[in-house]
């Protein structure tokens, strides 16, 4: 695996405790609490703004096993204002905006998603599929509907972290520019 | 709790001959017999609703279809549903100070349904006055109600009348020689009038089955299917007067109300289990659970299964009781419990053929017993009998197949009582039990292990399960008897039949 290359906007809290390896790029106001893990192992994972990343949530860049072996380097790209919740497991090949991935889910890599998805509690999908817009798949058989408009920011929640975590947890220090 | 006691591997023989897990027991102190589901009466205790936690009079409940009136559920995946805020702009836009609107909309956080989806216009106040769905069919269905009530009228009055005619001191003429009043109607040339109490209730329009059905839409076939737009068996279900097709005419329904019930043995009418009345408490004021009365077995270990060879199982033996106990273990002998429930069966018939002989030869009305006296009551008001409940449950044959012998131990050992401090002190090591037998081969405070020796049938298949089983004997302390009468604590032996499924043979 190459050397980990972490990259880091102003504005974005990254617990020293987080475990990043790779080429990892977190947008700003993006939080990544402590005992989050990313692993870029297939190729860079671009985070884009205002994330939420809860402790114990797993991303990982790894290419499905047909795809694997190919010329170009893909980037997995993480849009903003995606929520990754308590114990998840996100694989996915290519995330949006307003994604909210429920406490242990698990999403596979061959799943693309779009905007707007909500992933609920503990449900799998690992079916190759490309979600449509603001789908929330729910319940212990993981039905499927469709909403009208996307999951509610966690605005209130991420400016208390924003200004909480530092208190009690050491931060990386941005070290790109704008 | 329940991974330890949940499967079914150690299970005990109810009285009435069920087999189920000590969890699933209660234990009546009036009859000191065991009591399961099957040999329990059911009573609703309360009415509530599981959102709100509020108690409805069982009157109101049935006035509201047995449905809250505050909580709305999910229609898509059937959670609660809660209310949210949405701020629109001020009132008035030009005036700056005008206060803030506030509107309220519906939705869940389980599936992210919400009222908007289906065009239901947000509310202006919190607490509801979401509109209500009309029933197409609520006209058909008052018809049928009203018509079942008419019924239930007329047959309400059928029994007064009759009930009047049999205590009717006098006998008519009419009555000794058969002849009755409508027979002299007829003769006389009066045209026979039934009774005005006695008409035969308007039944409604019966429905008509119809041959008309629509055409099978062509966009079934030409349109390809969006099963997100579909709504499940279950949506469907949960609205069965609309039973919507599509997932944009799924409206929230009133949450269904919860019962609390009181268990009540059958035999002496008393509660076995009965839950504290405020819906929001988990605790009961009557608990009479097996668990904690009777001594709970588990299986510590077994060494491997070999038809016809004898294996060492090591039991777990505890006292739950505040009593010390002693255990004796015996011979399952299930003929035994097979000729009991006989005996019972042959005695009850022979009973119940007295009480139906001894009520016929009473039967007012017929010209032998007026000739004997009037004043003659049925025997079985005269004999002051105790109160006998109104179902009584027939004990039945224990239909378990046991394919393994348990060598059973001499002598009887002692279990002390529970004594929950004891868990923490690890200097209470030491034990006054004398003379143990040699089966014990490991005791602390109220626990004891015992060694057992089982020998699995010589002719068993592979893919069968072992089952092996004996019957416990203990000593029971009723101290209900004594804090009503002021004795001593009384004892008795209680016996009840335990079944082990062993798992299955190995094979080498
Ligand atoms: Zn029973
Ligand atoms: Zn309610
Ligand atoms: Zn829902
Ligand atoms: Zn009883």
């Amino acid at each position: 695996m190459s050397k980990n290359s972490i990259k880091i906007f102003p504005g974005a809290i990254v617990c020293e405790e987080a475990k990043l390896r790779g080429d990892i790029t977190v947008g700003s106001g993006t939080i990544i609490h402590p005992c989050a893990t990313i692993v870029a192992e297939a190729g860079p994972i671009i985070i884009g703004e205002q994330c939420l990343i809860e402790e114990q949530a797993k991303i990982v860049h790894r290419l499905p096993l047909d795809q694997q072996n190919k010329e170009n380097t893909p980037v997995l790209i993480i849009g903003s204002h995606n929520v990754f919740e308590v114990g998840c497991t996100v694989e996915a090949l290519k995330i949006g905006n307003n994604n909210v991935f429920e406490a242990k889910c698990f999403v596979g890599n061959k799943v693309t998603v779009t905007n707007g998805c909500t992933f609920g509690t503990g449900c799998v999908v690992t079916d190759e599929q490309i979600l449509k817009e603001n789908v929330s798949i729910f319940g212990a058989k993981c039905h499927m509907r469709e909403s009208l408009d996307k999951p509610a920011p966690q605005t209130l929640q991420m400016e208390t972290l924003v200004k909480l975590l530092p208190n009690y947890h050491h931060i990386r220090k941005p070290n790109c520019k704008h | 709790m329940s991974y330890i006691t949940g499967p079914e591997v150690v299970s005990y023989a109810c009285t009435c001959g069920l087999i189920k897990p000590l969890p699933k027991l209660y234990f009546c102190r009036h009859c000191s017999q065991i009591r399961c589901s099957f040999c329990v009466c059911s009573e609703v205790d309360s009415i509530f609703c599981g959102k709100c936690s509020e108690n409805i009079p069982s009157a109101e409940a049935t006035m509201k279809k047995n449905r809250c009136a505050n909580c709305l559920i999910c229609p898509s995946c059937q959670q609660e549903l809660s209310t949210r805020i949405a701020s629109k702009g001020p009132a008035n836009p030009t005036d700056a100070k005008s206060p803030i609107k506030k509107t309220y909309y519906l939705s869940c956080y389980f599936c992210r349904w919400n009222s908007r989806d289906v065009g239901i216009p947000d509310q202006p106040s919190a607490t509801g006055g979401w509109p209500q769905r009309d029933n197409v069919h609520s006209h058909r269905l008052q018809d049928v109600v009203d018509s079942y009530k008419q019924i239930m009228l007329s047959q309400k009055h059928k029994k007064e009348h009759d009930k009047k005619k049999k205590i009717g001191k006098f006998v008519s003429y009419t009555d000794r020689t058969g002849v009755t009043a409508s027979a002299l109607r007829k003769k006389i040339g009066i045209p026979d009038t039934p009774h005005a109490l006695l008409k035969k209730p308007k039944m409604p329009e019966p429905a008509v089955a119809s041959n008309d059905v629509d055409e099978l839409p062509e966009h079934l076939i030409t349109t390809p299917l969006n099963l997100m737009d579909i709504t499940t068996v279950e949506q469907r279900l949960l609205q069965p007067e609309s039973q919507p097709l599509t997932v944009d005419k799924l409206f929230p329904v009133r949450k269904q109300l919860s019962i609390k019930k009181s268990l009540r043995c059958r035999c002496c009418e008393r509660n076995v289990s009965k839950p504290e009345f405020n819906p929001s408490s988990v605790k009961f004021k009557i608990q009479l659970f097996a668990y904690f009365h009777i001594p709970e077995v588990r299986i510590v270990s077994l060494s491997p299964l070999v038809e016809g060879v004898p294996s060492e199982l090591i039991l777990k033996f505890t006292n739950p009781t505040q009593h010390q106990t002693t255990i004796t273990l015996l011979n399952l002998d299930l003929a035994e419990q097979e000729n009991y429930v006989k005996e019972l069966t042959v005695s009850e018939v022979a009973e119940c053929l007295e009480h139906s002989l001894s009520l016929q030869s009473k039967q007012p009305g017929s010209l032998t017993s007026i000739s004997v006296g009037s004043g003659s009551q049925p025997s079985s008001l005269l004999s002051l009998t105790p109160r006998q409940p109104s179902i009584t449950v027939k004990p039945r044959k224990i239909e378990q197949h046991v394919n393994c012998d348990v060598e059973m131990p001499e002598g009887a050992f002692v279990l002390p009582p529970r004594d929950d401090a004891a868990e923490y002190d690890e200097s209470s090591d030491v034990h006054n039990v004398e003379h143990d037998p040699k089966h014990v081969v490991w005791r602390k405070s109220n626990k004891a292990f015992i060694k057992l020796l089982v020998v699995p049938n010589a002719n068993l298949q592979a893919n069968q399960d072992v089952v092996c089983g004996f019957s416990m004997e203990h000593i029971y302390t009723n101290i209900l008897v004594a804090t009503m009468e002021n004795k001593q604590p009384q004892k008795s032996h209680h016996r009840v039949r335990i079944f082990f499924n062993l798992g299955k043979i190995t094979r080498e």
